[in-house]
C-alpha cells in the first residue's frame, strides 16, 4: 500500500472520531457545569455526594471504566451501543476533569462579585448566571480546551469496543499490509493534526484572556 | 446469566496479586518520564535548533494519544530489530508520553524560581551546569512536587493501557480470566473497583507529602 492510501484508510475513521468526540461533549459539558455549580454551592452531605460523583468519574481509570460499562451493564441488563457507551464514559470522564475547572474559578472569584450582585437586588441564581458564571467560564477556557484535546484523544480507546475510529483503521490496514513504522507514523500524525490546532487556538485563547502572562526565560 | 457475587469474590485474589506490576510500572514510568521531561525542558530552555526541535517534539507528544504511542513502539520496534518485553515496551510507552506533561510541569516549576536566584549565580560565576543542579533544581523540586504527584496518579490510571501489549497487571489479570470463564462482568467490576481504590488511595497519600512540604517550605 502506498503513503496516500494508508493515509486515506486511516482518515476513514476521522467520522467515528469526530462523532464520539462531539456526543461526548453532549455528556461533558452538562455535567461540567451542573456538577461544578453544585460542589460550588453546596455544604455538607450534599457537597460530600457531589464529590463522590466527580470523584468517580476523575479516579476511575478511562479504560477500566469503558471495559466496565461495554461488559458488565449487559449482563445487569442494560444495553448500550458502543458509540453510546464510548459517548458517555468519555463524556462524563472529561466533565469530571471540567467539574473542577469550573467549581475552581467560581471560587476565584473575588466576594465583592457576589457582595455587588446582592447590592443590586439579584436573586441567587441571578448573580450566579448573570455574574460569577460568564467570569469563571472566561478564566477558565485554556483548561477546556485542554479537556477538549484529551477527550479528542481518549477517543483512540473506542477501537478497543469495535467502533471503526481512527486506531481501529490503523489496526485493520496493519492486519494486511505489514508496514507498521508508516502505519503507525501515520496515526501519530493524523491525531496530531487534528489536536494540534486545537491547541494553538487554546493558546490564543489564553493569551487573550490573560495579555499580561508571558513567558519567562532563563538559565 | 447475571451477577455472581461468589465468582467475583474468588477472581479478586489472582488480580490483587498483579497489583505489584502494576504499581512498579507506574514507579518506573514516572521515573522515566521525570528523567525524560526534565532532559526535554533543559534542551528546550538551551534553545537553538535543538531547543526548537524538543519544543516540537513535545507539542506533538502532547497532541498524540497514549494508545497509539504504544501501538507504535509495539510494532515499529520489531521491525528495526529491536526486540524488547511488553513491559519494557509499555514502560517505555508511557515514560515518553508522559515526558511532554511532565516537560511543562518542570517548565513551570523552574519559571517560579525568583530571577534573581539565576542573577546571584551567574554574580558567584557558577557555570549553567552547577547553577542547575545546585540552584535551580533543588528549588524547583518544591515547585513541582504537587503536579508531579498528581501525574503519579494519573500514570497509574494509564497502567491498564498495558494490558492491550498483554503485560500481566490488573486489567490484563482480569481479561485472563475473562477469557477462561467467558464471564466478564465479574473480573472487570473487581479490577474497576481496585484501580479506582488505589488512584484514590495513592491521590491521598500525595496530598499528605503535599502538605508536608508545603510546611517544610514556610518554616
Amino acid at each position: 500500500m502506498s503513503m496516500l492510501e494508508i493515509w486515506l484508510g486511516i482518515l476513514q475513521g476521522l467520522g467515528i472520531t469526530a462523532e464520539v468526540t462531539a456526543y461526548g461533549l453532549v455528556f461533558a459539558v452538562p455535567f461540567a457545569l451542573v456538577f461544578g455549580i453544585a460542589q460550588f454551592l453546596t455544604t455538607g452531605l450534599t457537597r460530600f455526594l457531589v464529590t463522590a460523583v466527580i470523584e468517580f468519574w476523575r479516579s476511575s481509570a478511562v479504560v477500566v471504566l469503558l471495559f466496565f460499562f461495554y461488559y458488565v451493564l449487559p449482563v445487569m441488563g442494560v444495553t448500550l451501543s458502543a458509540l453510546t457507551v464510548s459517548a458517555l464514559v468519555l463524556g462524563l470522564n472529561a466533565g469530571g476533569y471540567a467539574s473542577q475547572a469550573v467549581r475552581a474559578g467560581l471560587q476565584s472569584l473575588p466576594a465583592g462579585q457576589r457582595e455587588a450582585g446582592m447590592a443590586l437586588g439579584l436573586s441567587r441564581p441571578a448573580i450566579l448566571l448573570l455574574i460569577e458564571l460568564p467570569q469563571a467560564l472566561v478564566a477558565m477556557s485554556p483548561t477546556f480546551v485542554n479537556n477538549l484535546i484529551q477527550l479528542v484523544k481518549a477517543t483512540s480507546l473506542v477501537s478497543l469496543v469495535t467502533l471503526t475510529d481512527m486506531t481501529f483503521r490503523a489496526k485493520e490496514i496493519a492486519q494486511t499490509d505489514y508496514d507498521p513504522v508508516a502505519i503507525y507514523s501515520a496515526l501519530l500524525l493524523a491525531f496530531f493534526v487534528v489536536c494540534y490546532p486545537i491547541a494553538l487556538a487554546g493558546r490564543w485563547l489564553e493569551a487573550r484572556v490573560n495579555p499580561e502572562r508571558g513567558t519567562r526565560r532563563g538559565i | 446469566m447475571g451477577f455472581n457475587f461468589d465468582f467475583a469474590l474468588t477472581t479478586v485474589p489472582t488480580i490483587i496479586g498483579a497489583i505489584g506490576t502494576t504499581l512498579l510500572a507506574t514507579v518506573l514510568s514516572c521515573l522515566g518520564a521525570s528523567v525524560l521531561g526534565f532532559t526535554f525542558e533543559m534542551i528546550r530552555r538551551g534553545g537553538g535548533a535543538a531547543g526548537l526541535a524538543v519544543r516540537f517534539l513535545i507539542d506533538f507528544i502532547r497532541s498524540t494519544p497514549v494508545l497509539a504511542w504504544l501501538y507504535f513502539l509495539y510494532f515499529v520496534l520489531p521491525f528495526y530489530g529491536i526486540r524488547l518485553g511488553a513491559m519494557t515496551v509499555g514502560i517505555l510507552g508511557l515514560s515518553l508520553y508522559y515526558s511532554g506533561y511532565l516537560a511543562e510541569v518542570f517548565k513551570a516549576g523552574i519559571d517560579a524560581i525568583p530571577k534573581g536566584q539565576q542573577e546571584a549565580a551567574r554574580a558567584l560565576s557558577l557555570n549553567r551546569r552547577d547553577t542547575v543542579v545546585f540552584v535551580i533544581a533543588p528549588q524547583m523540586l518544591r515547585n513541582v512536587a504537587a503536579p508531579l504527584g498528581n501525574y503519579l496518579v494519573s500514570i497509574l490510571k494509564a497502567t491498564p493501557y498495558l494490558a492491550i501489549l498483554a503485560v500481566p497487571e490488573m486489567l490484563g489479570r482480569a481479561f485472563d480470566i475473562a477469557s477462561e470463564t467467558y464471564r466478564y462482568a465479574e473480573p472487570l467490576t473487581v479490577a474497576g473497583i481496585l484501580f479506582l481504590a488505589l488512584a484514590l488511595l495513592l491521590a491521598y497519600g500525595v496530598r499528605r507529602v503535599e502538605q508536608r512540604l508545603l510546611a517544610v517550605g514556610r518554616r
